[in-house]
């Protein structure tokens, strides 16, 4: 590894990180306006932050949102899965293909398309297409996780089950699922942080009156601009950070991700 | 497991994306071929127009070609940055493995608002960059850098980047070390590894970040629409605009179809003929 080579990475590394850096350093200032360098530290921002209406009650939105598209993608995912791995059929890629579709399908397209299809079925609750959305969307990513566990996990372990006399539930259940418990977790997990950060769908499916956390702090900042909005950032990051960490604890962020 | 059984077990999952993904889209598609609307239901006769507008008017052609040139940029741009940093991770110790993950992949696990946030913040009128401009005396007034192209290119590169690293990493993974070594023993310089072994082996890593970060490019929203100029220069920023402004529903959804065929043809075109062309070694690869 020559110098030259270590001073790009290090700028590469330095562009990565710095809107994150200039964030959680405009939260800490004394100022009313985002300054960098901070000029003094307080952490005032922070309680001027939890302390408006618009970021608390989104913040509350969205952990719902969250907490729901897990719950509802995570057996659908687990299910698809392992149906997936163990089954031997015709159209078995076609069919993770169209499993994985969401990912591929530009986000603007899906949301119009659910606004539109939802208000023509007469559905106008925000809450619905929320949720309707944040499922497709991080439905992906759980069956790619468990895809990945399943993949490591020897079929000799499940059929010595079977062969024991176990059913196919019961093995399942007592044999499979506590061996790919740590890609179902770390599934959650990162579904979790997309839902919970996700804009260019949310955008789309809000209104005025239901938002998320990510759609309140945009459009806090069309018209303020004081250092509350890095301190509720500076929270998001820490969040989804710490979600990350996890993950890449549990099973290796790089097989939620791909590539 | 029985045939019977994996497909029960996949038809939940199945019916998921028919009734959110598959039934959404067929109903924009039938708006896109309708004449118009009455309330929130396509009306009108069927008609290909909308296609013939999009297609055949200079305005939106030129919006089309715009959005190509821009995610043309950030796919080069984006690669250009990402590779020293995959080629790093690749031979950087095993300990530093999960820090360079994180760091890799943050800007994907920070909301896309956190990080515009904070480009408002580096690229404003009196944000960092400008102030260090001023106070070197390199610039006399703040250079006009936000609600600009630059920073459009900026904020996509900076949230396309993990998808590049990944896939180039993914295929640097894949070489053999006794290769470099070799050309190494048999006295090649250092650079000559990089550009006669190591990158032509990265290429099929390069090729699939290529097609991930160019259709994420042209079909992005919030980036061109929070850092970029006013006004629609993008194909999703117009599409927006048809639905909130113009409340052409028609038309947005024709437009909203063309730019899903696009994406798709990106990703599973480009996959097909740089398969055809032999750079992804073997069958199997996909679409990453």
């Amino acid at each position: 590894m020559t110098a030259l080579h270590r001073l790009v990475v290090a700028l590469v590394a330095a562009f990565i990180l710095a809107p994150i850096v200039v964030v959680v350093a405009v939260s800490l200032t004394d100022s009313p306006i985002p300054e960098f360098p901070p000029r003094g530290l307080t952490l005032r921002w922070y309680a001027h932050a939890l302390s408006e209406d618009v970021f608390t009650t989104s913040a509350l939105n969205s952990l719902w949102l969250a907490t729901a598209a897990t719950a509802l993608a995570t057996p659908l995912a687990l299910a698809a899965a392992y149906g997936l791995v163990r089954g031997r059929f015709r159209g078995r890629d076609a069919i993770q293909t169209l499993l994985l579709a969401p990912l591929v399908v530009p986000s603007l397209v899906i949301g119009l398309a659910i606004l539109l299809a939802f208000s023509g079925m007469g559905v106008r609750d925000v809450g619905a297409r929320l949720v309707g959305a944040h499922v497709l969307i991080t439905f992906p990513y759980m069956v790619r996780t468990i895809l990945a566990s399943l993949a490591r996990l020897d079929p000799a372990v499940e059929e010595a089950a079977r062969t024991l006399g176990a059913s196919a539930l019961r093995c399942f259940v007592l044999v499979t699922l506590p061996l790919v418990r740590p890609g179902v977790v770390a599934g959650m997990l990162f579904a979790f942080i997309v839902s919970f950060d996700n804009v260019s769908l949310s955008l789309f499916l809000t209104n005025a009156r239901t938002n998320t956390l990510p759609i309140a702090i945009l459009n806090y900042v069309e018209y303020n601009f004081d250092p509350s909005v890095a301190a509720i950032s500076t929270m998001l990051v820490a969040f989804s950070l710490g979600a990350a960490l996890l993950v890449e604890r549990l099973v290796g962020l790089r097989r939620v991700v791909g590539g | 497991m029985r045939r019977g059984t994996a497909l029960l077990l996949l038809a939940p999952a199945v019916l998921l994306i028919a009734a959110l993904l598959g039934a959404p889209l067929a109903w924009l598609v039938r708006f896109s071929v309708h004449e118009g609307q009455v309330g929130v239901a396509p009306a009108g006769a069927l008609t290909l127009a909308h296609y013939a507008k999009a297609l055949g008017d200079g305005f939106y052609l030129e919006v089309f070609a715009r959005t190509l040139g821009m995610a043309l940029v950030i796919t080069l741009v984006s690669a250009v940055v990402s590779y020293p940093l995959a080629h790093f991770m690749w031979q950087a110790p095993r300990r530093w493995r999960a820090a360079l993950t994180i760091l890799a992949l943050s800007p994907l696990l920070v909301s896309i608002v956190v990080s515009s946030y904070g480009w408002m913040v580096i690229l404003g009128d009196q944000g960092v960059v400008n102030r260090a401009l001023l106070a070197t005396g390199l610039a006399s007034r703040p250079v006009k850098l936000m609600y600009t192209d630059l920073a459009i290119v900026v904020g996509l590169v900076h949230i396309v980047m993990p998808f590049m690293t990944l896939s180039i990493l993914a295929a640097l993974e894949r070489i053999d070390p006794l290769l470099g070594e070799a050309a190494a023993t048999l006295g090649a310089p250092r650079w000559r590894i990089l550009w006669h072994v190591t990158l032509p082996l990265a290429l099929p890593g390069i090729a699939a970040g290529t097609t991930i970060v160019f259709s994420l490019a042209i079909s992005s929203y919030v980036t061109p629409a929070v850092l970029g100029p006013s006004g629609s220069n993008f194909i999703t920023t117009l599409i927006w605009q048809q639905f909130t402004q113009l409340m052409n529903w028609s038309f947005g959804s024709a437009l909203a179809a063309l730019l899903l065929a696009l994406s798709l043809a990106v990703v599973f075109g480009y996959v097909r003929l740089l398969t055809a062309a032999g750079v992804f070694g073997g069958p199997g690869r996909g679409a990453a």
